[in-house]
């Protein structure tokens, strides 16, 4: 593998074309997830009594937040990374320089990384007003390091998909198989006890599950049960799909 | 001096296609050497090997010295590179294109503003600094690919059909400033289609067909060594021929057939013409031999589809 500070290059020339797009990025990251909080937090929750001693939106809001961070970061590794592969061929020109393939693409995946932290700040800042703040100061910045880890995790897994796709509806593929199933299985909207045993296995077998787990954990201040043994498999399983999704995409890129 | 490109025995296959076949050529440094070929000869291929974005399969290609390789950040550095396929930054300005760039090749930020402020200049887009991409002309964008590849103060330039798609205007300006680059020392490497953009820029030029070199020299002295000075073109039908050629036995030209048209290539083209208006052939054309004509007759007048 090739990566040295140039990585920092691709992600300012990612900054600097973002500045026309900031306004309705950040409208577009924030809607969704504040249409969750809106209608399972308040409009549902208000039906749910107390969960866990607190109302529901503090169940919801450490799920919802890094299900933005997730979807900010996949979206920008699919759709963004290959609009500048096969389209504007941006890739193409930045190969020709001393930057190398795998420094394009961990830039790329680190400017997902960055997406899905605005995203996840926007929805901190929208939960705070609703009343809902990580534990302590010092947890709170430990989830915006977290939130950037997180994009990392799934830019990386989004650029393996990328690697490979032949066009543009091939990415509904994974949305819809992999990233939609995972965000209603991974206990962002209700705790997964009650799931039959299959079930709970399989969500153990979902990153999010386990991102989810950390989060909320920042939230209540009380480290869940398991969640270093979480941490432990989400830095290895990333370290690993960082590797495979490089690896990939130098494939695609170079011939 | 050794040669600043070097290839030995270059060979590239994608699977089973062989894209370029064991070709050997030196590219001195100063000169400008072309690569002439129809779709799919294998020109960008070449070129793509010798500014390191595609490895080799077999054989050794060495630029300054070293060998080029995927990765080889050295090379890059000193490479410029005008591709084929416009990849201009569509997100960023005329402006931030090249910043943007110059911080690839690490120059610094007051060194990069006055290269760009120069460079500018020199493709004559200095009122389209603030421009967006989506604004400039092809012709504009074309310049700007040259700008782009400038902003590292390339060794050597390799440009990949520069010209493409671009009006006589525009198609001008580009070639003196390719000139203009060459007459500063920098070494072109050009592929090109057009027989004009060979004969205006380069100093040598290789043939390339079906992967491989079939013909290399000065562009002057490979047409007179395969056509000759003339050529002369009647347009007939083939029926006639056997009679005709009958008639100018005497004459020591070579001849070709494609479709309705008899061409003579020959030393002399003023007494065959005078022949041919004896015989009463009045829809006859003699003109000076091309590099197109060199170009068509060691490639095939057939369509390379």
């Amino acid at each position: 593998m090739s990566l040295s500070y140039r990585v920092l290059y691709v992600f300012l020339r990612n900054l600097y074309s973002y500045k026309r797009f900031v306004v309705p990025t950040f409208l577009v990251s924030l809607v969704e997830p504040l249409f969750y909080l809106i209608t399972f937090g308040i409009g549902m929750g208000a039906y749910m009594g107390a969960f866990g001693g607190k109302p529901y939106l503090h169940f919801l809001v450490p799920g919802v937040l890094a299900t933005a961070v997730m979807m900010s970061s996949s979206f920008e590794c699919l759709y963004g990374t290959y609009i500048k592969i096969v389209h504007e061929k941006v890739y193409e020109s930045l190969i020709a320089t001393p930057v190398s393939a795998d420094e394009a693409v961990a830039g790329d995946i680190l400017w997902g990384s960055f997406r899905g932290l605005i995203s996840g700040s926007l929805m901190m800042i929208v939960a705070l007003f609703m009343g809902v703040a990580p534990a302590s100061p010092g947890r709170f910045v430990l989830l915006l390091v977290f939130m950037v880890f997180v994009g990392i995790l799934f830019g990386s897994l989004a650029m393996i998909v990328t690697s490979i796709a032949p066009s543009f509806d091939f990415f509904s593929y994974y949305t819809e198989l992999v990233i939609t199933p995972m965000m209603f299985f991974s206990g962002v909207f209700f705790p997964l006890d009650n799931f039959p045993g299959w079930m709970k296995t399989m969500a153990g077998f979902m990153p999010l599950t386990h991102v989810v787990r950390i989060s909320r954990s920042l939230f209540t201040g009380e480290p869940a049960p398991g969640i270093w043994g979480s941490l432990a498999g989400l830095v290895v399983l990333t370290a690993v799909i960082f590797g495979i999704s490089t690896r990939m995409m130098r494939k695609r890129l170079i011939k | 001096m050794p040669p600043l490109v070097s290839a030995s025995k270059l060979t590239k296959k994608y699977g089973d296609l062989v894209a370029v076949d064991g070709i050997d050529f030196e590219i001195l440094e100063g000169e400008c050497f072309g690569f002439l070929g129809p779709n799919g000869a294998g020109k960008t291929t070449t070129v793509r090997m010798i500014h390191c974005v595609s490895p080799l399969t077999s054989g050794t290609l060495t630029v300054a010295g070293h060998p080029a390789a995927i990765d080889n950040r050295a090379l890059k550095q000193i490479t410029g590179v005008i591709p084929q396929e416009i990849n201009l930054d569509n997100d960023l300005t005329v402006f931030e294109n090249l910043v943007v760039f110059a911080r690839f090749f690490d120059v610094g930020r007051r060194e990069a503003k006055t290269r760009i402020s120069e460079l500018l200049r020199f493709v004559e887009l200095e009122a389209k600094a603030a421009s967006k991409i989506s604004d400039l002309s092809t012709g504009m964008k074309r310049r700007l690919l040259i700008a782009r590849a400038l902003i590292n103060r390339p060794r050597v330039i390799v440009a990949d059909e520069p010209t493409t798609g671009l009006d006589p205007q525009a198609r001008h300006l580009i070639w003196q400033r390719l000139r203009q680059l060459k007459s500063q020392g920098t070494t072109l490497v050009l592929t090109t289609q057009y027989m004009e953009e060979a004969q205006q820029l380069c100093d040598r030029l290789v043939v390339m067909y079906q992967g491989k070199i079939l013909k290399a020299g000065t562009p002057s002295r490979l047409v007179e060594e395969e056509i000759g000075r003339e050529v002369v073109e009647v347009r007939m039908p083939p029926e006639d021929d056997a009679r005709i050629l009958a008639e100018l036995s005497a004459f020591s030209c070579v001849h070709e057939r494609v479709g309705d048209t008899l061409y003579f290539y020959c030393r002399d083209g003023h007494a065959l013409m005078r022949k041919l208006l004896e015989l009463d052939l009045p829809n006859t054309l003699n003109r000076p031999a091309t590099l197109e004509d060199v170009f068509l007759k060691l490639t095939g007048r057939s369509l390379h589809e």
